[in-house]
């Protein structure tokens, strides 16, 4: 009679121990990029098939919908060069060239992942909209050419995506030459 | 004594199912969780097209939507019938038609310069078929993504693009 009590109890217990373990390990994982390749303080995943269910959990946590990598890599960053959590506390500047391909763009996302509240509208520099020769800034406070938003977010991240990257692109990318993201006076 | 061992057994064996099981169906939740939200809120059903805007910061349905995209969505259903799709695509931007299954895996994606002519004209189906036009997807249920790029945003372009999209025939 006990154990007729004990034991529903108990695989109750153990499947919110297993369960939870699981969403901590993911959201430890989605903070870590572990899944992904480092180039500097960029995050790129190589390998989209996402046969791996940790690798598929992680996706779906992140970039649920995401393309294939033979289509479209993400590179992800939520740090300056210097190491540091990216802040709309500070102005930054993107300096450098994507990596080749057909299009590319730079997106700002808040903590949560989504795009960023301000009232220009503006969330993406891209391959169309860039004025050449001329620095992409980060900043809360509006720019005349270049920039991109950071609205009232304590942390954010950007991505870079690149669609249809040359082949180049593919065979080194743990030492691609990357953008980098650099602090600068406000 | 032995009793402990016993219980401490389940706990365990329990935790260790629990855990492999939550981490191989995170995506199929993320996905239900998506599939009804939109079914819910948008009032569209499986097999209907969903026409979406260019995502802005009040877009909260997927994490990361990509500013510069006109995204059309169907989740489908191959069960009773196949599905046609016909749109007379943009000639001089990126486009693409992707397929994933309900665990999230993007299983086909071909953009328009895979694709012959600007003219969109696919079948999916769960039958075998070889004939170029017909794609045979692996799993009965499903979605679909066409994004159309939007890299100029002055409104002329967007209304062109919006009024393309519009025109994407579902059968």
């Amino acid at each position: 009679m006990k154990n007729k009590i004990i034991i529903p109890i108990l695989i109750l217990l153990s499947i919110i121990i297993g369960g939870y373990t699981a969403i901590s390990n993911i959201n430890s994982s989605t903070q870590n990029n572990e899944f992904s390749i480092k180039n500097g303080n960029w995050k790129v995943n190589p390998n989209m098939d996402l046969k791996d269910s940790y690798q598929r959990a992680y996706i779906s946590r992140i970039g649920v919908f995401a393309l294939d990598d033979k289509e479209a890599l993400y590179f992800l960053s939520s740090k300056d060069n210097d190491g540091n959590p990216l802040k709309s506390d500070f102005d930054y500047q993107i300096i450098g060239t994507p990596p080749k391909g057909r299009y590319w763009s730079y997106t700002l996302y808040g903590e949560d992942y989504f795009l960023v509240k301000n009232d220009a509208n503006i969330y993406t520099i891209n391959k169309e909209n860039l004025t050449k020769d001329k620095p992409i800034l980060v900043s809360s406070s509006k720019k005349d050419i270049n920039w991109l938003p950071s609205g009232n977010e304590t942390k954010f991240h950007i991505t870079l995506r690149v669609y249809n990257p040359d082949e180049s692109v593919y065979k080194n990318l743990e030492s691609l030459e990357l953008p980098i993201i650099k602090k600068i006076e406000k | 004594m032995k009793k402990i061992f016993f219980y401490l057994g389940i706990i365990l064996v329990m935790s260790i199912c629990s855990y492999n099981l939550t981490i191989h169906y995170i995506p199929n939740i993320v996905y239900a969780v998506f599939h009804y939200k939109i079914e819910k809120n948008q009032n569209i059903k499986d097999n209907e097209i969903k026409h979406f805007d260019i995502p802005s910061d009040q877009s909260r349905n997927v994490v990361m939507p990509n500013p510069d995209f006109l995204y059309s969505t169907i989740f489908y259903d191959l069960s009773e019938k196949n599905l046609n799709i016909n749109a007379n695509m943009p000639d001089s931007t990126y486009w693409s038609v992707s397929f994933y299954k309900p665990n999230t895996i993007n299983w086909f994606v071909k953009n328009d310069q895979e694709f012959v002519t600007n003219n969109l004209d696919l079948t999916l189906t769960f039958n075998d078929s070889e004939s170029e036009n017909v794609i045979k997807s692996p799993v009965k249920k499903g979605f679909m993504i066409i994004r159309i790029l939007v890299e100029k945003k002055d409104q002329k372009t967007i209304e062109s693009y919006r009024t393309l999209q519009k025109n994407i025939i579902i059968n």
